[in-house]
């Protein structure tokens, strides 16, 4: 028996660790496969369907693996562990790790490492509390809660200021960018908590940290970054199927106002505070900011993404375009002539070289293989280059790094398949496994497509929603969430709605997500209505929600700037793009729907899909072989049947 | 254009495991929907009433996923109809194959060039079918019969 069989065995150390553990086939399949990755330094793909138990099943051959080096004295296994999201992170380390370290008799150091924008930075918080800006009685009460906390903090990460809202306006001030960190200049270098995690990391035996940052690190998008992966043997990505999309956004480049406005926003400070003798340096930000302001006003008003490459052919976004840059590079020439007077205003001056570089890139729209695209917040705009694949780059330094990799999430294949994902990421030969989930979906939910529907654009769609949803509501007592493609349409439905069901409707844009989700937990029969893309990453257990109901396949936007590059590529290829990237995008998007709302042996739910094309169109096939086997009707009746039971 | 068709009669051995008898028949004209579907053949699904169609449309989308069918009831889905279409009424477009689940063989059966018809068990039922049966024979289409067994797998790579 393998250290890691005897592990997950009755007589177990899970067993002894784990009131009520009991072994599962499926479980320790995926870690006999995790522990072979590790030894033999291939690339595994696992999907492990809900409830599976994935993170016990790559935690303890990593850490197993880790211990036996370190018994046999040779030498460190450092061990990656990335998650997609803050919170998971926390989870696995305050939570998961220390209970298999336990139960393992491990004694492997661990560490968290979250993103930059986590920690305290102390120059910039003794900055602020010197310059003082105009603060609102709100954030300067939340500052004074941060000055104080700063004082005791070992590790500065901002997550434990519990007393202050996790979005207030205060933590920008009081954290760094890459843009405004000083790094080696920076006075309070020696006790950076920043610098001081990132160490504590590059030691560690494990260390948990988000596809961000890994990616950041990757891409060498930070300084200071590139040091830790190298190190690293054993590289493990849970959440993976997000980790294509992230890869190219770091893969990719950026040039925003934003960046621009912060400029400013510092060389006017520093113009105000040290350099008043430099006039022209107030002159040169203001007129940037204006510039860039204006350049905003362009665009539409509502925020939207778009295609980058045939904005910049149209003449009146050219010209503006090149005014940002006369007038960057006017602001760069008077920097110069202050360098070396003060450390902030080198800082700035390093900016203004780095958004000069940038804004070349965005210049140069005839760059082959990417993608140009734009989008724009109330207030700023964002040019993007993206690489339409990073297959070649990242499989290249899976193939160097001489380390274990282990993909792993709940969805990853399509139609039993693979392929989607690993050739996305250029890991066609790792070797994968499929482990059904334990949960008997067939009994315990429901895929609905109701009859009948009205077409998307059909001026009755809206009330034909609200028709369907009245029974499923009273049926599930409110545990319902509806969401839509489209706001327009959501908000109709919450007009109708209110005056046919008595339950409160929280709808998206009434407050944060946060709050909504926090009542919406709260108040028993309070049904949530939002947006497609709200439901990623929400985590409502149980009873709570038995019923959601989507009115749209979530097929990704034809619009969308960087779908159509990568389409238009695909195409070029003699492939067809709806089958090689829409098809398996949206699958992906519904199994991640479907493991929301069942997770755990205990919980029901019925999942109304208001879309016939899955009925009616041959692709409906891949969906459904793709998905878990719940029990298929069309029958909202028969629906709401179910849900009153369940009560 | 002579229409070909087929009966096919639920007897003993066409039993299915977890399919009750009164659906037998439903169970078989499901499976040559999806027989035919994967021939790139059109399936028109003829029944008695809305319930009925009803019925076969909820029995179609919760069949076992390698022999999806992608269909539509009239009334809803894509203009020209998806790849089956069921109704009771008339057609309204052209396709090749006619599955009939009502008690006569309806006027328009000529139009198609397979018609396909069940037995089952219960007496009543057969009857009707008889007649049926003998319809066909008048409306001189190429009428052959065989019993309804057990399917083979269904290549879906064809």
């Amino acid at each position: 028996m393998s250290a890691v069989e005897h592990a997950f065995s009755h007589q177990g150390a899970l067993a002894k660790a784990i009131n009520g553990f009991s072994p599962r086939q499926a479980q320790l399949d995926m870690a006999m496969e995790v522990a072979k990755a590790i030894e033999q330094k291939n690339s595994l793909v696992v999907e492990a369907g809900t409830g599976t138990g994935k993170t016990f099943a790559y935690l303890i051959p990593a850490l197993l693996a880790n211990k036996a080096d370190a018994e046999s004295d040779q030498g460190q296994k450092k061990i990656i562990v990335s998650t997609g999201t803050k919170n998971l992170q926390e989870q696995l380390f305050h939570k998961d790790l220390p209970l298999i370290r336990k139960a393992l008799a491990s004694n492997a150091q661990v560490a968290l490492l979250k993103g930059r924008a986590n920690y305290l930075c102390i120059y910039r918080l003794e900055q602020y509390q010197n310059s003082r800006g105009q603060l609102d009685a709100q954030t300067l009460a939340d500052f004074v809660k941060v000055r104080s906390w700063a004082n005791g903090t070992r590790s500065g990460d901002i997550g434990e200021v519990v007393n202050v809202m996790e979005g207030s306006p205060v933590f920008p001030f009081v954290t760094s960018t890459v843009d405004n960190c000083l790094a080696k200049d920076c006075p309070n270098i020696d006790d950076c908590y920043l610098i001081k995690a990132r160490e504590k990391a590059i030691d560690a035996d494990l260390v948990v940290v988000n596809h961000h940052l890994f990616f950041a690190d990757m891409a060498l998008k930070d300084s200071g970054f590139g040091e830790l992966i190298p190190k690293a043997d054993v590289m493990i990505f849970d959440e993976a199927h997000q980790i294509a999309d992230i890869a190219s956004e770091y893969f990719g480049e950026a040039f925003s106002t934003r960046q621009l406005l912060d400029l400013c926003t510092d060389v006017l400070q520093v113009y105000r505070s040290e350099l008043t003798d430099v006039k022209q340096l107030g002159k040169a930000a203001e007129k940037l900011l204006k510039t860039s302001q204006e350049f905003r006003l362009l665009f539409n008003y509502d925020p939207e993404r778009g295609n980058w490459r045939e904005k910049h052919k149209q003449q009146r976004f050219s010209h503006a375009f090149t005014l940002l840059k006369t007038d960057l590079d006017f602001l760069y020439q008077v920097i110069k002539l202050c360098v070396s007077r003060n450390e902030a205003i080198d800082n700035c001056f390093d900016r203004a070289v780095n958004l000069l570089t940038q804004y070349e890139v965005m210049a140069d729209v005839d760059a082959m293989g990417m993608s140009f695209w734009y989008e724009t917040t109330p207030r700023h705009v964002v040019l993007h280059k993206t690489p339409l694949s990073v297959a070649d780059k990242f499989g290249h330094y899976v193939k160097e790094s001489g380390a274990g990799w282990i993909f792993t999430s709940a969805t990853l294949a399509v139609d039993g398949a693979f392929q989607h994902f690993s050739s996305h990421l250029g890991i066609e030969h790792s070797a994968s496994l499929l482990l059904d989930s334990p949960f008997d979906y067939a009994k315990q939910s429901q895929l609905v497509i109701p009859r009948y529907l009205p077409a998307a654009n059909d001026r009755n769609r809206a009330k034909a929603l609200s028709d369907l949803a009245k029974p499923l509501i009273e049926a599930s007592k409110g545990a319902c969430f509806m969401l839509f493609t489209s706001y327009r349409v959501m908000h109709q439905v919450a007009e109708l709605l209110a005056e046919e069901v008595d339950n409160r409707l929280l709808v998206q844009g009434q407050m944060g997500k946060r709050k909504l989700l926090e009542e919406f937990v709260e108040q028993a029969d309070a049904v949530l209505l939002a947006t497609a893309s709200f439901w990623e990453g929400v985590d409502v257990r149980g009873d709570k929600l038995t019923c959601v109901i989507i009115d749209k396949l979530p097929f990704a936007s034809p619009d969308d700037p960087l779908l159509q590059a990568r389409s238009e590529d695909v195409k070029r290829q003699g492939k067809d793009p709806f089958a090689q990237i829409q098809l398996p995008q949206a699958v992906i998007a519904l199994k991640q729907g479907v493991g929301r709302l069942i997770r755990d042996v205990s919980d029901n739910g019925v999942l109304v899909i208001c879309d016939d094309r899955l009925v009616n169109r041959p692709y409906g096939e891949v969906f459904l072989k793709s998905l878990p086997e719940m029990k298929r009707s069309r029958d909202i009746k028969q629906a709401a049947n179910f849900l009153s039971k369940l009560g | 254009m002579q229409t070909q068709a087929m009966f096919y009669s639920i007897e003993e051995q066409s039993k299915i495991a977890g399919v009750s008898e009164q659906q037998l028949h439903l169970y078989y004209a499901c499976l040559q929907a999806a027989y035919f579907y994967r021939q790139n053949q059109r399936v028109f699904i003829y029944t008695q009433d809305q319930e009925s169609a009803h019925n076969i449309d909820e029995m179609l989308w919760a069949f076992d996923p390698t022999s999806f069918v992608p269909h539509n009831l009239i009334g809803e889905g894509p203009k020209q109809g998806a790849a089956v279409e069921i109704s009771w009424q008339a057609p309204t477009n052209r396709r090749a194959v006619l599955i009939n689940l009502t008690s006569d063989v309806p006027n328009f059966a000529n139009q198609f060039s397979h018609l396909i018809d069940f037995v089952p068990a219960d007496e009543t039922l057969k009857e009707q079918a008889r007649n049926r049966f003998r319809t066909c024979r008048q409306w001189n289409f190429n009428v052959a019969h065989q019993v309804a067994s057990a399917p083979q797998p269904i290549d879906t790579t064809s």
